[in-house]
């Protein structure tokens, strides 16, 4: 090699600065509320685990309208991402009318607040029945619903072609929709370990033939986490997951107990500190892998009242993973918005 | 299991020698073929002879699952979907009916959990065939049966006697004997079911309505729903019923629904 080729070997590509400008302009970070505690950037994958029923779903309808919201409109600021949201249902149960009503009330709010008309919002809370007076954008709530895009899987192998197919369909989905930059920012699946009885009992009933791959649990979930790996090259995605647990949860759910062993904790030794999790882990390490945010919701023992209706039950959001000494408090109130109460330590 | 070798009649590309390329690499069904890294396989295709056939045979494999894949739908074409096929039954009963807002939904699958002799199967409306199910295999095969009714009735586009509900009478009967200690088996076939139900449900626009016993909660005392943790995540809305025996009131009360916050009325 001669020394003008050494030469040429050294000098930098870039510097330091527009390296740094490239990457944060490419994958930059976005903060989805009320997952908003760490901002999350593309290739980020969020597991979200609780039992049933923890407002999981909720949460992931919250964040979807923030992602399909634009960031304004017709001059009212709505603070969204303007991308797409592919929503894998594996639960089959979604309600297309609980994200209707949600992204409708988003959009009232945002209309009410941009008009200056802050304080009708106020009268709202207390007089549910006028709310229809006001019209919201129908051309807006079009266009953020056409973000939204959703898909079902009865069983693994639904899903494992579905994701095999997904990498064509996407590309040819994204060049239909209108040219103003929606790319896909968001991959939902909702509950990750629908499937795991009966991808078990199919592993056990494999045949054990030599040089090929059984339909067993392990090689379906390492199968998804590869495709969804392919996904993430192409296209610049977070992936969030729900997860229900699916055995019976042991770990004592008593708030004051967890306060006092967390005080004992600090003067003793802070690593030591409850790096179980809380829930008995199920999924193949294939999959806990991939994951790189953990989040645990579980049922707060006390109800909170508000405005004199009913009792509503609240759910506390620990961050796992990286592990925030925070713990969220919050309720899913009657216009189905999930309402952040307070920050528990 | 479906083998390669059923295919090649349609498509003459899965001739014999794509089939031994396929079973080197381990793979001798289509599940095979999902399980499989593609793009590996197609670099593995170029190092052979005739490297052309064999890619185009992988790329009319991905086409043939591609067909038998749902298409993608957006939020507009899923609103649509559900003010035009999924109408709200009645439940016959006006409380739960203004609990429910309209009542039971099609495409949805609702569960109605209670204690013996609390009226639940009082509930059930009229105008019903009945099918005697004593297992969980015989209500696989009852099940099937009626997808593959209602398959060949929407292709001949036959309307008159649309099934608009189907109601499970004690589906813990069902699957209690099933569920014992920690093995998988029982919980599988619970979880296959429940997707069997959610999916006659949606597919065909019917309202499913199933019902379940309750069990002692151990140490709180209070009674749960029986069937374990992993049957909460199924149903799409959780009823509960209660009677008080002394002056006879019904109260019922929701669990869990889709798109209205639990309540403890």
């Amino acid at each position: 090699m001669g020394e003008h080729e050494a030469r040429g070997w050294i000098r930098s590509d870039e510097t330091a600065k527009q390296m740094l400008s490239r990457v944060l302009g490419d994958r930059a970070f976005l903060l989805l509320p009320p997952l908003h505690r760490v901002p999350l950037r593309a290739g980020n994958v969020v597991e979200i685990t609780g039992s049933s029923p923890t407002a999981k779903t909720q949460i992931l309808i919250q964040a979807a309208i923030t992602c399909i919201l634009p960031k304004t409109w017709n001059g009212v600021h709505y603070g969204g991402l303007e991308k797409l949201v592919l929503f894998l249902d594996l639960d089959c149960r979604f309600d297309v009318l609980r994200l209707s009503d949600m992204l409708k009330n988003r959009l009232l709010e945002a209309y009410r607040i941009g008009n200056g008309a802050w304080w009708q919002l106020e009268e709202s809370n207390v007089k549910t029945q006028d709310k229809s007076k006001i019209v919201y954008d129908e051309e807006l709530y079009v266009s953020c619903m056409k973000r939204f895009l959703y898909l079902r899987c009865y069983d693994s192998l639904e899903l494992l072609s579905t994701l095999k197919v997904l990498f064509y369909t996407l590309h040819y989905r994204i060049r239909l929709q209108e040219a103003c930059g929606s790319q896909v920012g968001v991959l939902m699946i909702d509950s990750i370990g629908a499937f795991h009885w009966t991808d078990r009992l199919s592993s056990s009933l494999a045949l054990d033939k030599n040089n090929r791959k059984s339909l067993s649990l392990t090689n379906v979930v390492e199968t998804i986490v590869q495709e969804m790996k392919k996904l993430m090259q192409v296209h610049s995605l977070v992936v969030i997951a729900t997860k229900a647990t699916i055995y019976e949860e042991k770990y004592p759910t008593n708030e004051n107990n967890r306060n006092i062993s967390s005080h004992s904790d600090l003067f003793g030794n802070p690593s030591s500190k409850a790096q179980q999790p809380p829930f008995r882990e199920f999924m193949p390490s294939s999959w806990q892998a991939f994951v790189t945010h953990k989040i645990f919701i579980r049922k707060s023992d006390d109800h909170h009242k508000s405005l004199g209706q009913q009792n509503l039950s609240a759910y506390l959001l620990e961050w796992l993973q990286p592990q925030l000494s925070s713990i969220d408090r919050f309720i899913v109130d009657d216009v189905s918005k999930l309402s952040h109460l307070q920050v528990l330590l | 299991m479906a083998p390669l070798k059923h295919l090649e009649m349609e498509n003459s590309i899965i001739d014999a020698c794509f089939r031994d390329f396929c079973a080197s690499h381990g793979i001798l069904t289509v599940e095979d073929f999902l399980l499989h890294d593609l793009y590996e396989l197609a670099a593995f295709a170029e190092r052979e002879a005739n490297a052309d056939r064999l890619k185009e045979g992988i790329t009319v494999m991905l086409s043939l699952i591609e067909v038998k894949c749902r298409p993608l739908l957006n939020g507009m074409e899923l609103l649509e979907d559900l003010q035009r096929n999924k109408h709200t039954l009645s439940s016959g009963d006006n409380g739960a009916d203004s609990l429910l807002q309209g009542g039971l939904r099609e495409g949805q699958l609702t569960e109605l959990v209670g204690p013996s002799s609390s009226g639940k199967t009082q509930r059930v409306l009229s105008r019903i065939s009945c099918h005697t199910v004593y297992d969980i295999y015989t209500m696989f095969d009852t099940l099937q049966g009626l997808e593959v009714a209602l398959r060949s009735q929407v292709q001949m586009n036959v309307n008159e006697y649309r099934l608009r509900l189907l109601v499970v009478d004690s589906i813990s009967s069902l699957i209690t004997p099933i569920l014992g200690g920690s093995g998988s088996q029982g919980r599988a076939l619970m979880v296959a079911l429940g997707y069997l139900l959610k999916k006659l449900a949606h597919e065909h626009n019917i309202a499913v309505l199933v019902t379940n016993h309750t069990v002692g909660a151990g140490e709180s005392g209070k009674t749960k729903p029986a069937l374990g943790e992993t049957w909460k995540s199924i149903p799409h809305v959780r009823l509960m019923l209660s009677r008080d025996h002394r002056n006879s009131n019904c109260t019922i009360s929701i669990l869990k629904h889709t798109s209205m916050v639990r309540t403890l009325s």
